[in-house]
């Protein structure tokens, strides 16, 4: 199999292991169709957004969860645009941390909360991790003069 | 599974949607000129909801705050679609769409938010929306409204 057909051997391999695992879903395909030739950093644009967003309500939510009186409704605001934005690019997992925790925030449990916090960081790490290096994979497939199939 | 290429033109079939408007292939042609207003204060949402929109042949906007979707509106813009978010930081979306209707504006109103709730709900159709849906966009739902929309013009 010659470089480039590996490479997109690799990158079709790899973008399905993370639909099987849960990590991304259809939405992300609804992403990708949005890319064209008039737009076509789209998703990696889109995806760079994300985890701006992310990494600051990361950080909001443990600032908030850190306060002496906590205040659930600004948790549950935060926790609410995660969901909005995980959802959008079809950051599954993240997303359906996110469910749980407002659950908490309702319940205005602290321990359920923190939990959440932790594991919606961890999922996000996660998902920023795969992402990169699918988009590493799509940059080699591009410098070696193949395309990206779609 | 990603919806078919819808095509809706002037009788004479076949034709696929592939013209290129500013640039851009689009997946669907409408008889008449749409126009979506978006209103969200997330970036990435905004961002989205625009192209979703723009991608399926409607000319969108997007605002980031309630004030500044009345603002426009009350500029003497009008459009056949507004998106606007439940949750914006200032006036909240309920407060928007209420003034929105107030100015006597006929757009179709379709309201978001990222967790729908019966209370939520209750509000946002008491404001004047007429639809309600849980993010993200799905073309899904929202090409059927945008066809609903152009068959009644």
């Amino acid at each position: 199999m010659d470089g480039v057909a590996q490479l997109q051997k690799q990158l079709v391999d790899y973008t399905a292991s993370l639909f099987q695992e849960g990590f991304l879903d259809e939405q992300f395909n609804q992403l990708q169709q949005l890319q064209d030739e008039s737009n076509p950093d789209f998703v990696v644009e889109v995806v760079s957004l994300f985890f701006e967003d992310s990494e600051r309500l990361l950080n909001e939510l443990a600032k908030a969860l850190e306060q002496k009186t906590i205040d659930f409704r600004k948790v549950d605001a935060h926790v609410h645009q995660f969901k909005g934005s995980s959802s959008s690019i079809g950051a599954q997992r993240v997303q359906k941390v996110c469910i749980a925790f407002r659950n908490y925030c309702e319940e205005q449990n602290i321990e359920g909360c923190l939990k959440c916090l932790q594991q919606v960081k961890h999922e996000y790490s996660l998902v920023k991790s795969k992402l990169e290096t699918l988009f590493k994979i799509e940059k080699q497939l591009i410098a070696a003069g193949g395309s990206i199939p779609t | 599974m990603a919806p078919t290429i819808e095509s809706v033109n002037q009788g004479n079939g076949g034709f696929e949607g592939n013209n290129k408007r500013s640039d851009r292939f689009v997946k669907a042609t409408w008889k008449n000129k749409l126009t979506a207003l978006v209103v969200d204060n997330g970036e990435l949402c905004r961002v989205l909801e625009r192209e979703n929109l723009r991608a399926y042949g409607v000319e969108t906007v997007a605002v980031e705050t309630g004030e500044a979707a009345v603002e426009l509106i009350a500029s003497g813009s009008t459009f056949n679609l507004i998106f606007i978010d439940m949750y914006l930081p200032t006036m909240s979306g309920p407060e928007a769409v209420r003034q929105i209707r107030a100015m006597g504006a006929r757009s179709k109103i379709i309201g978001l938010t990222a967790f729908i709730t019966e209370k939520d709900e209750q509000d946002f159709f008491a404001a004047g929306i007429d639809e309600f849906f849980e993010k993200p966009l799905d073309p899904d739902w929202f090409v059927p409204i945008i066809r609903e929309v152009d068959n009644q013009i």
